[in-house]
């Protein structure tokens, strides 16, 4: 009893060798940690994103779908970025935030995705595009959030582009953003948020 | 107008809404929020950090520090930000609760023959782990009827060495009560020498937790104690580390982390638990 | 002095909701998504919650519904969201909403919501 000294290796289990087809098959297993390692080792298999959204989108389990998620993130191309626009159709709310959350750490192109999510009818989706765009280190993302704010109809993707106007707004936003406050004259928590972005701009 | 700081002509001037876009910022990336009370501080470290990247003006450092890919700025820049120092009984209210109410829990439901396993990362010169089996020593009871296991690991191999060697300053060990300091150490010149039991009774490994080759021999732990370091991490390493965690637990198993820590910015793998002493972290159950 | 717990991931929209409801005389703190909502009222309850729906890594349900299973006095809580369809009104009271309110919020609005759950006179 008491203190004992210990080593890290408990157990020197041989490492599986799955072939591809056992493996997407395991994505169905009914234990989820079978599931979450299939998850995990699946990615090196061709097919993987559709076998790995296609899980995605009925799992249950915040592990498996964290390993899900973290494998397209690796895989990270441009089909992942399909399946992952088509997961923010979704009406599972934490699904929608977990394929924004991904999105926003792939490091593929996503500026096509980007410009149609930004057309969508959906104002929701359009939000989900602004909010992607935070995550974006390229000098597009003024130029992207002030057009924006001088083109979209609603109400609220408005505000959550000036809200992160508030934090990389430059000289360039700020006649954009007046001319926001015109447009939405009632609404107070854009003039709250349109003049915060200018005062920060411009410090007046 | 808006107001600053410092004299004007003193070089990078911080003003009121540079200091809210910054905090905004940084609270929103590390999870840590500054007060008014705290801008002295901050406005010195944020010019230091100006100075050393050249960039001249709060403006052009933010931008920079915005739309950096890599991260290695905000990375810095927290590591100017926060205080990092080791010593024994560091944020102590853990090891009470680790004694209180994490061990009794995990204890009521292992089996008797098996071990508790500990895994405390990083080690840094040994001051955590070696807390923890001082604290399970005096304060634990069940110490008495179960063997309890600690490893600690890090990367940096000669504070590993450090560590294994047990020799601290005045420093360290100020936070020691008496007795316990006359019982676990000798005096040696200046330092303090810890006792052979206790350096045998902890296991030091080198580990790379960015290294699947590293952590794969990490499994079946009931407490992880990661205090103050994930938060040096950028985001994809941070979920890595987390994700290592995870698999490194014993279902029921437990994760503290350092005080102004937290998983907010980083996993929804694990509950959130509120013990008496602290809040910490478990993983479920039902999993594996 | 009643504490209100504002959860959302937008800066801008914590400190606009924060003004309107310390203007009133309400002490506010801040969180920034689900997980961070949960500490803080673990650590501390508050007497009433605004809770955002979109947030990273645990959203407003998600929080609602922790928050709901915790031994403690349950107190209310208002979803603000930005949909408008009648399902997401449901998921919220199944997560345990005592009100639903669509964004942006007229300050009128927010304050008489909370007046209302917070069994205040309104004005």
């Amino acid at each position: 009893m008491g203190l004992v000294k210990g080593k890290p290796t408990t157990s020197t289990g041989k490492p599986e060798r799955a072939n591809c087809e056992e493996l997407k098959a395991s994505l169905d297993n009914p234990d989820a940690s079978i599931r979450r390692h299939s998850a995990q080792k699946v990615l090196h298999c061709p097919d993987a994103v559709k076998a790995l959204a296609t899980r995605l989108k009925r799992e249950k389990d915040v592990a498996v779908r964290e390993a899900i998620l973290a494998s397209m993130g690796q895989i990270n191309n441009s089909e992942v970025v399909e399946e992952l626009v088509e997961c923010l159709r979704s009406d599972d709310a934490a699904l929608c935030n977990e394929a924004i959350e991904t999105l926003k750490l792939l490091t593929t192109d996503v500026s096509s995705a980007l410009k149609s999510l930004l057309a969508d009818p959906d104002p929701d989706l359009r939000i989900f595009a602004v909010n992607i765009i935070e995550s974006r280190c390229d000098p597009d993302v003024e130029r992207m959030l002030i057009g924006v704010i001088e083109r979209d109809i609603n109400v609220n993707v408005c505000a959550t582009a000036v809200d992160l106007l508030c934090e990389v707004g430059t000289e360039a936003a700020f006649d954009p953003i007046l001319q926001l406050k015109g447009r939405f004259a009632s609404e107070a928590y854009i003039q709250f948020a349109a003049d915060l972005a200018l005062k920060r701009i411009r410090e007046i | 107008m808006s107001t600053y700081s410092q004299k004007p002509g003193t070089g990078p001037v911080i003003s009121d809404e540079d200091f809210l876009k910054f905090k905004e910022f940084f609270y929103r990336r590390t999870g840590i929020d500054f007060e008014t009370s705290k801008r002295y501080f901050v406005d010195k470290r944020l010019v230091g950090r100006i100075e050393a990247t050249h960039t001249d003006t709060f403006r052009s450092y933010f931008t920079f520090l915005r739309f950096q890919a890599s991260g290695e700025e905000l990375q810095q820049l927290t590591n100017v930000m926060t205080v990092n120092e080791t010593y024994f009984l560091r944020e102590e209210y853990q090891f009470r609760c680790l004694v209180d109410s994490i061990l009794p829990e995990i204890a009521g439901r292992k089996a008797g023959a098996e071990k508790i396993r500990i895994w405390c990362i990083p080690s840094s010169t040994g001051e955590e782990p070696y807390s923890i089996a001082m604290y399970l020593l005096e304060h634990w009871p069940g110490i008495n009827q179960w063997d309890v296991e600690i490893i600690s690991s890090d990367i940096d191999t000669s504070v590993l060495r450090r560590a294994r060697a047990g020799r601290y300053s005045e420093r360290s060990i100020k936070k020691l009560p008496a007795h316990w300091l006359r019982k676990y150490f000798t005096s040696v010149g200046d330092d303090y020498q810890l006792c052979d039991d206790l350096r045998e009774a902890v296991e030091f490994t080198r580990v790379n937790l960015s290294e699947t080759a590293d952590t794969i021999k990490y499994r079946n732990f009931d407490v992880i104690f990661c205090r103050n370091l994930l938060i040096y991490f950028d985001d994809l390493s941070r979920k890595a580390a987390t994700d290592t965690f995870y698999e490194a637990l014993n279902p029921g198993g437990y994760i503290c982390l350092g005080h102004s820590e937290s998983m907010s910015r980083t996993s929804s793998l694990f509950k959130v638990v509120k013990f008496p002493d602290a809040i910490v972290y478990r993983k479920s159950l039902e999993s594996k | 002095m009643k504490r209100i717990l504002v959860v959302d991931d937008a800066a801008t929209v914590r400190m606009y909701h924060r003004g309107i409801l310390e203007s009133s005389g309400y002490t506010v703190e801040e969180a920034w998504n689900g997980i961070e909502a949960l500490e803080k009222a673990l650590e501390s309850p508050f007497d009433l919650y605004v809770v955002d729906v979109n947030m990273p890594k645990l959203d407003g349900y998600g929080f609602l519904r922790e928050l709901r299973q915790q031994d403690m006095p349950q107190q209310p809580a208002i979803m603000v969201s930005t949909e408008s369809a009648a399902r997401d009104e449901i998921v919220a009271y199944k997560a345990g909403a005592n009100g639903f309110l669509i964004k942006p919020l007229r300050p009128i609005q927010l304050l008489t919501y909370v007046r209302l759950m917070l069994g205040e006179a309104i004005q």
